[in-house]
């Protein structure tokens, strides 16, 4: 089964009267477990597209599968339930909660999913590990570093364990023995069979990546696969 | 966790917390003292009214009890007609009439109050004993009256009635003995009275050929009877105005209308001053943080449990200001009484501010509430935001 | 209490059949008139007790008393006789209950009350002042009352106004941090803040003492409706205007300032990055 299926989206804000077209007719399948890269131009409609894959805002025309489930007809909890258990977020300037610790960041979801106290803590607790900030863990996201932010909000994107998740620039802020450290934790998890979407200017995050997608002007005008790796 | 986001983001901004949890405190405290106003006087007059027990006034027609120096006249047939009554328990004649006493080389007024010993609601011992039925040269004295001629208990007094303007000399005097010192019900602050027997009071006062009486007392025996009773009462004796302690609260309460409506406007003021206060303080936070509020919505939380989380910040900001209040509010409403308890000639026993449990219920519960909708707005603000639009303009 | 408190006004008023025989006249007041319909010419029988006779009398005046904040809430009405008339209505020839002394100039009125209370013979003299002083004690109440609950008030409205001018100052956090960045001395941003927290603090100070106007109009006619006088009940004085646009200018200042001075003092970098 294919994590999303996009058939001729198209995305027009107004802007003060004016349409703007942010994306003129994007299909595009991810199956699960695939690592995929999406580049292009300041403009072209990068971000647009990835909230769209996330559930984030809807295509003003288009069909859009996503798990499955045709958006158009999810009500906003649908949508919403939709993200908190299939999608994780990873953006480009992190967006913790700043009044919250490391660890009540990732468990942040788990709680809005029902999950019980104790399992929250003990799955919060393995999620930083697995980033590599266990010692982290009480710190206020505040305290921490750009690198350090990035990987509990890649903790966080994990905590539901999630079908897809969605990083947009995620090195963008970061310097490039940081940004690595992010890059190599993408690889961990493409390995681990996580679907994985970045949005990316990085070529070095590129070139690693099996399947990367060019968008120009709202539409793709590139869609390859690597041949090796 | 909900608590966790709550309490940080208030802690956040300390000093704004504190300052709207201030404004709050003060809001609530004026409520609280205006809804005790508006019910206060009234219920004390009520209470002071009832002390003890008696339901029904006589008072000469055309006033209220006490109020001038008209009398009842031939009241000892009215009497002997109400104790006849099954209905009623008690009767007690009051006569009240200036009475002087010589203290030193000057002449001391006071209020003599005539009573009936065995049905008397007018005063309260506090120490020594009380006048017996019957007893003829007995003499209750009030504090101030006590304090003023200098009397102690078993001392004797000549009380001298009817005094002539012309001459300074009083036309009658009769010998009593203090017997106790009583707090009259109905006196102002620091006003000397004394109570004696009824027929003695009468023997000095002014026209004793009338067999007079200021007002009368009466118990009924049933509480539900009491109108009932009052209406007999005043088909019986058309010379004689009758008011149940019910319908004088009524008219007390038309008296009072400056007081009710300056509560009223008051209390609605404070009211909008608190809504006006949580609603611009979390408008204002909400859209400093319209960013995380955008994230959360991002990674997968209910727009229901937004609203929830503002309005927990609008309820623990006017929740916590609701208790200040309610504590600020009985501080001030003692110092409140205060100035308006020295109105002259009103009885100490009255009260404008009565902290009663429903009260501070009520006015608690008010600004809690109105606190809790005002933070709605702030609250939908929050919830409506769109996600990518919002994540966006805050990630320029 | 006045003898008029006590006057049942039964106002049966005849038929305006003329009438020939000489009444004797009284003024009644002007809400007396009209409550009941009555004017110049009409005849009313007045009488101090329901169960005693009454007596005819002609209406020859309408007047307009003084307005009186002791008598303006109670409902009674006043009527004017000429003394002899009231005392033959009240039966009391020969009494009356007060007399109003004239001192020549120059005399001070203490010692003529002083000399008047020398014989005391059924009387008591006082000077006016004390008697006024006396007779406005309530109000002195009323009025000690209002000025608490003006505190109360001032106190509540003065939190309100810290709260929004703290927030009206934060909300140029980023602001402040791009002018310190670009180079702006801190001197010149603390006062550009605080000049703009004062011109929010005067413009709001116009608008208040603006609708403490409407609603002291909107009191005083409410309340002079209500009680058919023409007493002021609110009254917007020079001073009251002055203390609380001072107040409020005062209040804003201080705040902006304050506030104005955490946002200079900070480093620009750590403004930057609390504001984003
Ligand atoms: N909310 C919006 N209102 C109006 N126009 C918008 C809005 N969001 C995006 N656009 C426009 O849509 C187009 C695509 O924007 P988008 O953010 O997807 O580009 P991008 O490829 O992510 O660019 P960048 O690499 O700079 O992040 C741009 O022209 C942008 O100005
Ligand atoms: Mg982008």
């Amino acid at each position: 089964m294919s994590v999303v299926l996009g058939r001729d989206l198209t995305k027009v804000y107004s802007l003060n009267g004016r349409q703007v077209a942010a994306l003129r007719g994007v299909s595009l399948t991810i199956a699960a477990g695939e690592y995929l890269a999406i580049t292009g131009p300041s403009g072209s409609g990068k971000s647009t597209l990835l909230q769209l894959l996330g559930g984030l805002d809807s295509p003003s025309s288009g069909r859009l599968e996503l798990m499955g489930r045709a958006v158009e007809g999810l009500s906003d909890d649908e949508l919403t339930d939709l993200r908190l258990r299939q999608v994780g977020f990873v953006f480009q300037r992190f967006h913790l909660m700043p009044v919250l610790t490391a660890r009540e960041n990732v468990e942040l979801p788990l709680a809005e999913a029902g999950v019980g106290r104790r399992e929250r803590g003990q799955r919060a607790a393995e999620l930083l590990a697995y980033v590599g900030l266990a010692d982290r863990s009480d710190h206020r996201a505040t305290q921490l570093s750009g690198g350090e932010m990035q990987r509990v909000a890649i903790a966080r994107a994990l905590a539901n364990r999630p079908a897809l998740i969605l990083a947009d620039e995620p090195t963008g802020e970061l310097d490039a023995a940081t940004g690595a450290q992010i890059l190599a934790l993408f690889d961990q998890l493409h390995r681990d069979g996580v679907t994985l979407v970045v949005v990316t200017h990085d070529e070095h995050l590129a070139a690693r990546v099996p399947r990367r997608v060019h968008l120009q002007d709202g539409r793709i005008d590139r869609d390859e696969l690597a041949t090796a790796r | 966790m909900t608590w966790a986001l709550v309490v940080r983001s208030l802690v956040r901004h300390p000093v704004r917390t504190l300052l709207v949890i201030a404004g709050i405190a003060v809001a609530a405290a004026l409520l609280l003292d205006m809804v005790m106003l508006a019910g206060g006087m009234e219920r004390s007059f009520s209470r002071m009214l009832l002390s003890r027990g008696y339901q029904i006034r006589l008072s000469p027609k055309g006033t209220l009890p006490f109020d001038s120096e008209a009398m009842i006249p031939a009241i000892t047939p009215i009497l002997e007609d109400l104790r006849d009554d099954p209905d009623i328990e008690q009767v007690g004649p009051v006569l009240a009439t200036s009475l002087h006493v010589s203290v030193g080389d000057s002449l001391l007024t006071v209020v003599g109050y005539g009573v009936d010993p065995a049905a008397q609601g007018l005063y309260e011992l506090e120490s020594g004993t009380d006048l017996a039925p019957g007893d003829s040269t007995g003499l209750v004295v009030s504090e101030p009256a006590a304090a003023a001629a200098g009397w102690r208990l078993g001392d004797t007094v000549r009380l001298q009635g009817r005094l002539d303007p012309q001459s300074a000399r009083a036309a009658v005097e009769r010998v009593v003995v203090v017997r106790g010192v009583v707090r009259f019900l109905y006196d102002a602050r620091g006003q000397r009275s004394v109570g004696a027997d009824f027929r003695l009071v009468q023997s000095l006062g002014r026209q004793p050929d009338v067999d007079p009486a200021s007002m009368v007392m009466v118990k009924v025996r049933a509480d539900d009877r009491v109108d009932a009773v009052a209406e007999r009462i005043a088909a019986a004796h058309r010379t004689v105005e009758v008011n149940s302690v019910a319908a004088l609260v009524v008219q007390f309460r038309s008296r009072l209308v400056y007081f009710q409506q300056l509560s009223l406007i008051l209390a609605t003021i404070s009211l909008v001053v608190g809504v006006l206060l949580v609603g611009t303080i979390l408008t204002i936070t909400v859209s400093e943080r319209i960013g995380e509020f955008a994230v959360l919505r991002g990674i997968g939380v209910r727009r229901a449990r937004i609203v929830r989380l503002v309005m927990a910040e609008g309820a623990v900001l006017t929740g916590v200001g609701a208790i200040g209040g309610v504590v600020l509010g009985l501080v001030t409403a003692r110092y409140l009484d205060a100035i308006l308890t020295s109105f002259p000639g009103l009885p100490a026993a009255i009260s404008f501010f009565v902290p009663e449990r429903t009260a501070i219920a009520r006015a608690a519960i008010a600004v809690f509430v109105a606190g809790v909708a005002a933070s709605g707005y702030p609250a939908w603000l929050a919830a409506r935001a769109p996600i990518a639009e919002t994540l966006r303009a805050d990630a320029e | 209490m006045s003898p008029f408190g006590v006057l049942a006004l039964l106002s049966w008023l005849l038929p305006t059949a003329p009438t020939f025989q000489q009444l004797p006249g009284i003024a009644i007041e002007r809400r007396l008139a009209d409550r009941h319909g009555l004017s110049v010419g009409d005849t009313v029988l007045l009488t101090p007790k329901p169960d005693r006779p009454a007596a005819r009398y002609l209406v020859e005046a309408v007047y307009q008393p003084k307005a009186d904040p002791a008598t303006a809430l109670r409902g009674e009405y006043q009527i004017r006789f000429h003394l002899p008339e009231l005392a033959r209505l009240l039966d009391a020839p020969d009494r009356v209950d007060r007399i109003a002394v004239r001192g020549r100039p120059g005399v001070p009125p203490d010692s003529t009350a002083f000399r008047l209370n020398q014989p005391a013979f059924g009387y008591r003299a006082y000077p006016s002042e004390l008697i006024a002083a006396e007779s406005s004690r309530t109000f002195a109440v009323v009025s000690r009352f209002h000025r608490a609950i003006g505190v109360i008030s001032i106190v509540a409205s003065a939190v309100f106004l810290l709260c929004i001018m703290l927030l009206k100052v934060e909300e140029r956090r980023l602001d402040a941090a791009v002018m310190r960045l670009i180079g702006i001395s801190r001197a010149t941003v603390f006062r550009a803040f605080v000049l703009e927290a004062t011109f929010v603090a005067a413009v709001g100070s116009v608008l208040g003492v603006g609708l403490a106007a409407v609603a002291g109009a909107l009191t005083n006619w409410v309340y002079r409706r209500r009680f058919e006088t023409s007493l002021v009940f609110s009254h917007l004085s020079v001073e009251i205007v002055a203390f609380g646009v001072g107040l409020s200018l005062l209040l804003g200042v201080a705040v902006g300032a304050l506030a104005a001075r955490r946002l200079v003092t900070a480093r620009p970098l750590a403004l930057w990055r609390r504001a984003g």
